[in-house]
């Protein structure tokens, strides 16, 4: 008889577990991963950072579970984790360094302008947030993407609801003005060429 | 009439306006077009916005986060420690005896400890250190952790050796000397799987203890982070048939299976869809002899 390649499961199996974790709790944290991904892949450079960040805060949430208050939004807790680890993370880097250059590497590139295409106009989008501060960038993937009220964001990071409405309509400002200049400065330019 | 701010039309746009305040703005917009293009263009950003990152939630979500979720993961952000447990215990209620810690840090030292202790366990655990009355799946289990705990000492001691390898056989280019010097020292035949199509070469063998038996741990290499090294430990066994079965300890995935009297574990920080390719090739090869 050949091994059985499908069956990946033994009934001698072990697993690793790093903490007595309520089923329950891991199965409302397994419901919220898409949209801890969404959020984080808005914070972060790349998709594997992204994913970095989920699963740190999975980690923290899983060692905090007695803190979560039962009734309040599990999704609104998720989201503060994955920004506090994101902050700490940010801080440990020379974070004004690094989004410079990003910053400067991005509005530098002659990438040929084909914003008609809607895959590029996304991309353009994400491109866009990720030169946002990071403040303006965390108060606009949780309300305009996640949908959070203003006063879910103000909880989730820890200002007044005035603070989240400025950095809001800055960033959503900044962000418009950064999709027409990613098309019409480099059209611009071409145009110029022509 | 007022001129309303930024954070006014945006508030508008996020229905974040009470009826006088939403009425005012409306007021505002019909008497301005350029308030009104403003919006337009406000809100075709943030369509974009939202449909930018819409494919994210679409994707299969990673088996690591889920097993994140689930706390099965190495090296939590607290600095707690892993402790193995029996996922489904076959009797009873009575705990696994055999329970490890890992501790952090986890280096040669241990590597070569997980190799003296674990192999001694293994040597002499199935008949002396184990009662007789303890249940035959506990027994397994354990004989299981043990072996696993051993892979992943073995293979921690050759990756973090450093200089050159602790191998007792030294690949040469003759895999056929390897495999000849291999199999004096196994009480079975074994064939040398060619990983080559995984970009993996064979980098040499040391001779270890599996069940109390001798055992090969063939080692592999590659400049593909993602695969090697890898090892490959086969050695002869009495114990039934295990089908291929998934483990972990600290940051090493092991695949593990026992098939016609051979034990066979796959070792590395391979990510798991490689692991279940590499073994199946392996596994197809040996029982091609």
């Amino acid at each position: 008889m050949s091994p059985c390649w499908n069956k990946r499961e033994s009934p001698d199996r072990a697993v690793v577990h790093m903490h007595p974790v309520s089923a329950r709790f891991s199965d409302q944290l397994i419901a919220v991963l898409p949209r801890l991904r969404r959020f984080a892949a808005g914070l972060s450079r790349s998709a594997t950072e992204a994913d970095d960040l989920v699963q740190a805060a999975c980690e923290r949430a899983l060692a905090r579970e007695h803190q979560f208050q039962e009734g309040t939004r599990f999704d609104s807790w998720m989201f503060r984790i994955v920004q506090t680890i994101w902050i700490d993370q940010l801080r440990a880097r020379d974070v004004r360094k690094e989004d410079g250059d990003i910053a400067e590497e991005r509005l530098g590139t002659d990438e040929p302008v084909r914003r008609v295409e809607a895959r590029l106009a996304l991309a353009e989008a994400r491109r866009a947030i990720a030169l946002l501060p990071p403040d303006q960038r965390a108060t606009l993937m949780l309300v305009t993407v996640e949908g959070l009220s203003y006063k879910q964001a103000a909880d989730v990071a820890g200002v007044p609801v005035g603070t989240i409405m400025s950095r809001l309509a800055r960033a959503r400002i900044a962000l418009q003005q950064l999709i027409d200049a990613g098309a019409g400065g480099r059209r611009s330019t071409k145009d110029a060429e022509a | 009439m007022q001129k309303h701010s930024d954070e006014a039309l945006v508030a508008y746009l996020d229905g974040e306006l009470d009826s006088g305040e939403r009425a005012d703005v409306e007021t505002w917009l019909d008497a301005e077009p350029a308030a009104r293009d403003r919006l337009l263009a406000l809100a075709e950003s943030a369509t974009l916005l939202r449909g930018a990152f819409d494919e994210i939630v679409h994707e299969p979500v990673p088996e690591r986060l889920i097993a994140a979720a689930r706390g099965q993961t190495h090296g939590t952000a607290d600095g707690f420690e892993a402790e193995i447990v029996p996922l489904r215990p076959r009797r009873g209620d009575v705990k696994l005896s055999l329970w490890r810690r890992w501790q952090p840090g986890f280096a040669l030292a241990a590597g070569l400890a997980g190799l003296i202790i674990g192999g001694g366990l293994t040597y002499y655990g199935n008949g002396m250190l184990v009662p007789s009355s303890r249940p035959a799946g506990q027994v397994q289990t354990a004989s299981i952790n043990s072996w696993l705990d051993n892979a992943a000492g073995n293979y921690k001691l050759i990756v973090n050796a450093g200089g050159p390898p602790l191998v007792d056989i030294q690949a040469n280019g003759d895999n056929g000397e390897a495999l000849q010097k291999i199999s004096q020292n196994l009480p079975q035949q074994v064939r040398l799987p060619d990983l080559k199509p995984w970009g993996l070469s064979f980098r040499g063998a040391r001779f270890v203890v599996v069940e109390g038996k001798p055992a090969a741990q063939l080692v592999y290499n590659t400049d593909n982070k993602a695969i090697g090294p890898l090892a490959l430990i086969i050695g002869s066994s009495k114990e039934p048939d295990i089908s291929p079965t998934f483990d972990k300890r600290q940051d090493l995935n092991l695949l593990y299976w026992r098939h016609q009297g051979r034990a066979s574990v796959l070792v590395g920080q391979t990510e798991i869809g490689w692991l279940w390719g590499i073994a199946n090739d392996v596994a197809w090869q040996l029982d091609a002899i």
